[in-house]
């Protein structure tokens, strides 16, 4: 029996690359791959979380929707990017800065 | 009847009125007329002229010698003093209306030709309007008030016509000289003017000075002294306005005027409006005031005598000549040959005026050579002058009649009318001291200079030979008399200083109208010797000294006075009485005025210029102030304001991932501070 803790270890893991991913890369892509990440983090919380609810498996079911509308939400980012790179030629965050004062 | 007559009257005032109005109207069209030289501005002075002289003949035949007309209404009320304006015609009041509107007449017509090329013909008959209507409404109205103003604006218009060709320096120091000291004599008039006022309640002259003059009445009493301060105001008044001594130096420079102006203005009408005053004030005078009339009017006569002996400015001459005849008339008024002295105002102002236009005439004639030869000579000048008599045969008699009536010659007018001032200066004298008798003597000696200064005058002008041909030898003479303007007032003019204008009789003055038309007295007395010796001795001594003067002038005998002497200095240099103001008046006043001026710029000004640099030296440290310490520190807050805010907005750099960064190291922060906490 592989103990909650490794879990959440391995959860924190991969949340803080993903958080790294976000903070460091100039492409957004990858940026989505790290927000994916993070998501996924979440989801390995729920899912090691649900092995204390055997009765509904609330924490597998919710991982579930999570994982859909992780994919809901990179299809609408991938979306968005495409537009965002055909108006700016570029996909680099921190050069898409017309929002800015 | 009454009302027939009261209707007669009030027609005869409207045509005086008229008479003085009319030449107001001219002024007025003049004023409005286009063009600097609009030839038709002399013909509109010249009609209106023309028509109240023929008014003035028709009101003078009214009124002569009958009752006198007076009429007026209320002006204007300052609380119980009630001013009435109006006219009064009597025989004092006819007789200067008609003579001035007579010399007025041929000045006008003489004008037309003599001022036709200058550019400013407009200007010069819109102004001699003006001043034929003052003049004639001085000697119509009633009251003092109103006499006062028209006195002023004879002056005004007199420095108006002298200053006439302002860009010459010497005419604008004549007509500030001229009304400098005619505003003296103004003084004088208006302090009288007010005593009269004060003790008699009344401005108007006929209650004054008419039938039962007031100021001859027993119920007033001049108080004191205050008498003799009016009579010394009217004194002052007269002598300004007539140039007797001391107030006579600005008659000869007026001279600066066109001549036409010279003949109207300074020789005939408005130097006569001082004799004017006095007749008209004369009741006022005690005995002890005429005399010091007689005496001052003796002296002046005397000295402008002397003075026009020795002047080479054929204008000047004629300037101290008048100043003298002046003089005899003051001193007739002063003597009580009130009817003489008017006389003898009537006979100059005729002749007096033929001679300036004469004068005028050969001024222009040689101002011609003088333009086409471009010679550097003065035209006035009667040494350059000499044998005009042959080119100019017209204006010569004129001349000759003139000056024959000025040296008082039978035949003449000016016999009449100055034999008559000798004559009762002689009988005036009788009976008193001896001192008394200078004043008789003087005249005599004056009329004896007169002869000589006209005959030298008319020697030099009209005979022996044209000296300017002298100097240059290539001058040819084409001048003639001039044209038909000219010709028609010197014959009118000379026609007018004959005896027949005035008495039937050539020799006895008693017998001209104007004379009897004021003489109080009846049954003229011929008792007296001095009525057959005076004449007599008069005019034999006069022809000799005219003789004497032809011999000297013209057969080139020697000089009877020397040209370096003492007398001839004092002569030349009119008496050193311009010198004197010069020096004892003008320099002082001057110098008063520059100390003024000096206090004024460097210590008032210089104070106040102190004032104004240090007020200026307080704004600047108050702008230092307020520039770099009041806003100075709103400055240091908007900076600080600014900083804060610029180092705030650098946070909002539009990086996405230092948004992140940024919210990540605060929570980090925070959750570090809890655990240390």
């Amino acid at each position: 029996m592989i103990p909650l803790s490794d879990f959440l270890i391995v959860s924190a893991g991969l949340f803080c690359t993903g958080l790294y991913i976000i903070l460091s890369k100039h492409n957004a892509i990858q940026i989505l791959i790290g927000i994916e990440l993070m998501l996924n983090a979440a989801v390995l919380n729920l899912v090691a979380f649900g092995k204390f609810d055997r009765l509904n498996n609330g924490g597998q079911l919710f991982a579930l929707f999570a994982i859909v509308l992780a994919a809901a939400t990179t299809a609408v980012a991938l979306a968005i990017i495409l537009n965002v790179y055909k108006k700016y030629k570029t996909i680099d965050p921190g050069k898409i800065d017309e929002l800015r004062d | 009847m009454e009302n027939f007559l009261q209707a007669i009257d009030t027609l005869t005032i409207r045509f005086a009125l008229a008479a003085v109005l009319l030449p107001l109207f001219a002024f007025v069209i003049n004023i409005c007329l286009p063009g600097k030289s609009n030839k038709a501005a002399g013909w509109v002075s010249t009609l209106a002229v023309l028509v109240s002289c023929a008014l003035s003949v028709f009101v003078f035949s009214r009124a002569w010698n009958q009752h006198q007309v007076h009429q007026g209404q209320l002006w204007f009320t300052i609380g119980n003093i009630k001013l009435s304006a109006g006219i009064l015609l009597n025989n004092l009041s006819v007789l200067m209306l008609l003579l001035v509107s007579l010399i007025a007449l041929p000045v006008h017509i003489y004008s037309t030709a003599y001022m036709n090329n200058d550019e400013n013909y407009k200007r010069y008959f819109t102004y001699l309007s003006f001043f034929c209507f003052s003049m004639l409404a001085l000697v119509v109205v009633d009251s003092l008030v109103l006499f006062y103003i028209f006195w002023e604006l004879v002056g005004f218009s007199s420095y108006l016509l002298i200053g006439f060709w302002f860009t010459r320096p010497k005419a604008i120091l004549a007509n500030k000289k001229a009304f400098i000291m005619n505003r003296i004599g103004d003084v004088g008039l208006l302090t009288a003017i007010i005593i009269i006022y004060v003790v008699f309640r009344t401005f108007d002259i006929e209650q004054l000075f008419g039938a039962n003059a007031l100021v001859r009445s027993t119920a007033f009493q001049v108080p004191g002294g205050w008498q003799y301060v009016a009579c010394g105001g009217i004194f002052l008044a007269v002598a300004a306005k007539s140039a007797q001594f001391p107030l006579h130096t600005w008659l000869p420079d007026a001279m600066e005027g066109p001549t036409s102006v010279s003949a109207l203005i300074h020789a005939a009408t408005m130097v006569a409006a001082g004799v004017f005053l006095l007749a008209r004030v004369y009741p006022i005078f005690d005995s002890q005031e005429l005399v010091v009339l007689a005496v001052i009017g003796c002296f002046t006569a005397f000295m402008a005598a002397t003075i026009a002996l020795t002047q080479n400015d054929l204008k000047r001459i004629l300037a101290y000549s008048t100043i003298s005849q002046l003089g005899f008339m003051i001193m007739a008024m002063g003597i009580g040959a009130y009817a003489s002295s008017l006389f003898h105002l009537a006979t100059h102002a005729f002749f007096k005026c033929l001679l300036f236009l004469v004068a005028g005439i050969v001024i222009h004639q040689v101002q011609h050579i003088k333009d086409e030869y471009q010679l550097d000579i003065d035209p006035q000048n009667i040494l350059y002058m000499g044998g005009l008599r042959k080119k100019m045969p017209l204006t010569f008699i004129a001349c000759l009649i003139g000056g024959l009536a000025l040296v008082g010659l039978p035949l003449t007018s000016g016999y009449l009318s100055k034999d008559g001032i000798l004559i009762q200066s002689f009988e005036w004298a009788e009976g008193k001291s001896w001192l008394f008798k200078l004043i008789p003597i003087g005249a005599l000696i004056t009329s004896w200079l007169t002869a000589f200064y006209v005959a030298r005058l008319i020697v030099k002008v009209f005979f022996g030979e044209f000296r300017l041909m002298q100097f240059n030898p290539h001058i040819k003479l084409h001048i003639s008399d001039g044209a038909w303007q000219y010709r028609l007032t010197l014959l009118f003019l000379a026609i007018c200083c004959l005896f027949p204008l005035f008495s039937l009789h050539p020799v006895l003055y008693e017998h001209a109208w104007v004379f009897s038309g004021f003489s109080r007295i009846t049954g003229l007395d011929r008792v007296n010797i001095y009525h057959t010796i005076i004449p007599a001795g008069v005019n034999i001594f006069s022809i000799l000294v005219i003789y004497w003067a032809y011999a000297v002038y013209v057969r080139q005998k020697a000089l009877p006075f020397p040209e370096s002497g003492l007398l001839f200095k004092l002569s030349y240099q009119e008496w050193y009485v311009d010198k004197f103001y010069n020096r004892f008046i003008v320099m002082p006043v001057m110098t008063l005025s520059k100390t003024a001026q000096w206090i004024d710029r460097n210590i008032i000004d210089g104070f106040i210029h102190l004032l104004q640099r240090t007020g200026i030296l307080l704004s600047k440290i108050a702008e230092w102030t307020d520039r770099y310490i009041v806003d100075g520190l709103l400055h240091l807050i908007a900076d600080l304001v600014l900083g804060i805010g610029n180092f705030a907005r650098n946070f909002q750099g539009g990086k996405v991932q230092y948004y992140l960064f940024s919210m990540l190291a605060i929570i980090l922060a925070i959750f570090l501070f809890k655990i240390l906490i």
